[in-house]
């Protein structure tokens, strides 16, 4: 072997082994999550879009402890088995620090043990169940956080809007889904601190196209405002109905209505009918603004921004825990998120100090906003009820 | 008294889209023998078939998301629908060489997991080619509401309406009144014996799949302004579309037909009752009605000849 062929090859394994030791020190992160299967999986695109741009802002301005972020996405198709084996394989094949997702609540529900056996803070950024983020048992060490809508949430908001309209003769309606049954027993549940009562309560299937049947028994008991919990379709086909009634009484729903798929199954008109929350109406400060310009073209429609955001956020959150904690360690990780002492300058918001012990929750009542649809755009809705309201009047 | 009224008309409005499904069961039964266990997907299929026919009628990709209002007008709905039952066809033609033909004649129920595995890979294609979000696709007979005595119907419930009847209708004929009718019904009954009286055996069966096929177009393309273009949406409606031709008779066409209206109308009474209960008296119904009479209300009886 000539000399020069040594150098060469010394010159190889020395690249070689640079490479693979600076591919051990990048920081692996994981998001789990239904990518193509279910309607909602263009949210689940949506938050992967911004976790990847708040990655690719990290790595650019040096990484976290001089390390690099890398990203393994698993798709979960939107199945509980699925998800359950994709986070087990993150966490244990992977070796990721950190998952991110799912799109779909019930399948955090299915996994929850996993993180927190394993000891890895799991964010979400999508799923809005209740649920989601209390410990497994009362006390229990919990990983579970979350930078997104919570469904309780917008149910105070929502039904502390109603108590304090002047004449209401409230009706509950759900789809009969886990997503619909729990939004319903949430309404019942607040309903109740709030002293008040639904005269009529009905339910129908998520893949139903004609409801006009509980709309006339909703009708016949008078019943002036509908809180609604359902997807974004079926909310769509409830207002279809209500067309073929010539009935509208006010409908406060949950936020899927932000949904394009409510927009376009509704129709321009009857799309404008509803009121419901979201963590935000449309990108408004300049953060959001350049974050929107960059992402857009990738998004199905302009109504998923706000998974972008969540997505975004999630990603900083977690590369401060990594900072503060000086190392990706599980339980230093938790605890830092849990007590975080700088402010994160998210594209949301500013965060500081989002989560302590009991509040694993990012974003609260007070972070979210009225909406309605006008035309195709997403406006901000107010009146004069909204504007006496304060989150002092929330009850949860 | 209006509620009632508006229950019955939303349940034949619901109905006919399952009887057009369950007739779909019933052509490839009454001749083969068998089932296209996928026929749910094939009625997606066909859906977005006609779908993306309709999008290049306005000049947008076949893989657009939204037709944000333009209308196709009445020729790119004829070629929609033209293009739904030439492609569905081919489409059922080809299920049955690969998925039936090798299966059919041995014993066991290979056919049924080929059946099934030919609607899970129509999906994933589907999937791959138009992705996961329902496209809400303009009806050909306009959306505007139609109010009579208080009720009201969209114009496009009442066309699936009409066309379940009238598909019902031709089917009946050629079955009881056609020689191609008879010849279906002898390939069912028996194919050696059919054989040996010089029909041909393979065709008859290929027609019988090439038209349950195009009828899944069909109903993909009806269904589509109504329950939205989503490749999920067979899902439900196979279903019910199987229930409905149990429950009506499943080698009888105006058997499915009234099957589909029977479980149509019955679910739009129990949502007057509790909409929760709906599916556990759909088929309470359909096993009760499999224990009274197992070849459904209207089915003739079937002779096991060995």
């Amino acid at each position: 072997m000539s000399i020069k062929k040594i150098l060469k090859l010394t010159a190889i394994a020395t690249t070689l082994s640079v490479a693979i030791s600076s591919y051990a020190q990048d920081i692996k992160l994981g998001f789990n999550g239904d990518l193509s299967a279910s309607p909602s999986a263009q949210s689940g695109k949506a938050g992967v879009i911004g976790i990847e741009a708040a990655i690719a802002d990290i790595n650019a301005a040096g990484g976290v402890l001089g390390r690099k972020l890398t990203l393994v996405v698993r798709d979960d198709q939107s199945q509980p088995p699925k998800s359950i084996q994709n986070m087990s394989d993150l966490i244990d094949n992977e070796k990721v620090v950190a998952v991110f997702g799912p799109t779909n609540s019930g399948n955090a529900l299915a996994w929850r043990h996993i993180p927190n056996q394993k000891k890895i803070v799991s964010m979400g950024m999508i799923g809005s169940g209740t649920d989601i983020t209390k410990p497994m048992s009362p006390g229990a060490e919990n990983y579970m956080f979350r930078v997104s809508m919570v469904d309780r949430e917008q149910v105070a908001a929502l039904v502390t809007y109603a108590s304090k309209l002047p004449k209401k003769t409230i009706g509950l309606m759900g789809e009969t889904t886990g997503y619909g049954q729990g939004g319903l027993k949430d309404l019942e549940e607040i309903m109740k601190l709030h002293g008040m009562s639904a005269v009529a309560t009905e339910k129908f299937g998520v893949a139903d196209t004609d409801m006009t049947s509980q709309l006339n028994k909703m009708k016949a008991a008078n019943v002036d405002t509908i809180l609604l919990w359902a997807q974004g379709t079926p909310i769509g086909q409830l207002m279809r109905s209500m067309e073929k009634l010539n009935y509208y009484p006010l409908v406060l729903t949950s936020w899927a209505a932000d949904n394009i798929t409510f927009y376009d199954a509704a129709g321009k008109n009857l799309a404008s009918k509803p009121v419901f929350m979201r963590t935000m109406v449309s990108p408004s400060t300049p953060a959001q603004k350049k974050l929107y310009e960059r992402t857009a073209s990738k998004l199905a429609a302009p109504s998923a921004f706000p998974f972008v955001v969540h997505g975004y956020d999630a990603v900083l959150l977690v590369a401060e825990a990594i900072k503060q904690s000086g190392g990706t360690d599980g339980p230093k990780m938790k605890e830092a998120l849990e007590n975080l002492n700088a402010s994160v300058n998210g594209v949301m918001k500013t965060y500081s100090k989002p989560f302590n012990k009991t509040d694993h929750e990012a974003l609260t009542a007070g972070d979210l906003t009225f909406v309605k649809w006008n035309g195709d755009q997403l406006v901000k809705y107010s009146d004069d009820i909204i504007k006496t309201m304060s989150a002092s009047d929330y009850k949860r | 008294m209006e509620a009632i009224l508006q229950a019955l008309i939303s349940g034949l409005a619901v109905g006919s889209a399952y009887s057009l499904v369950a007739l779909g069961f019933s052509v490839t039964f009454t001749t083969t023998k068998t089932l296209n266990f996928s026929h749910g997907e094939f009625v997606s299929a066909g859906a977005f078939i006609g779908m993306s026919v309709l999008f290049l009628a306005v000049g947008k990709l076949p893989t657009s998301t939204s037709f944000g209002g333009a209308d196709p007008g009445a020729m790119a709905q004829l070629g929609a629908l033209l293009a739904s039952l030439i492609v569905m066809g081919l489409i059922g033609w080809l299920l049955f060489i690969l998925g039936v033909r090798p299966f059919a004649k041995r014993p066991g129920m290979a056919w049924v997991m080929s059946t099934l595995g030919f609607g899970v890979i129509l999906q994933s294609i589907g999937l791959a080619i138009w992705g996961p979000k329902p496209v809400v696709v303009p009806s050909p007979v306009g959306d505007d509401v139609i109010r009579w005595m208080g009720i009201g119907i969209r114009p496009q419930e009442i066309l699936i309406l009409v066309v379940s009847v009238i598909v019902m209708i031709g089917f009946d004929h050629v079955m009881r009144k056609t020689m191609m009718g008879k010849a279906m019904r002898a390939v069912a009954q028996n194919q050696n014996v059919a054989s040996l009286m010089g029909i041909n055996v393979t065709l008859v069966m290929i027609g019988a799949f090439i038209i349950s096929s195009a009828l899944a177009g069909l109903s993909g393309f009806l269904l589509a302004p109504v329950a939205q273009a989503s490749l999920f949406m067979g899902l439900a409606v196979g279903l019910k579309g199987f229930s409905a031709a149990m429950v009506g008779g499943l080698n009888n066409a105006r058997g499915c037909v009234f099957g589909g209206f029977i479980l149509g109308v019955l679910e739009s009474f129990v949502n007057l009752w509790s909409a929760q209960w709906r599916e556990v008296a759909i088929f309470a119904l359909v096993i009760l009605v499999l224990a009274l009479r197992p070849n459904g209300l209207f089915g003739t009886n079937m002779v096991e000849k060995v």
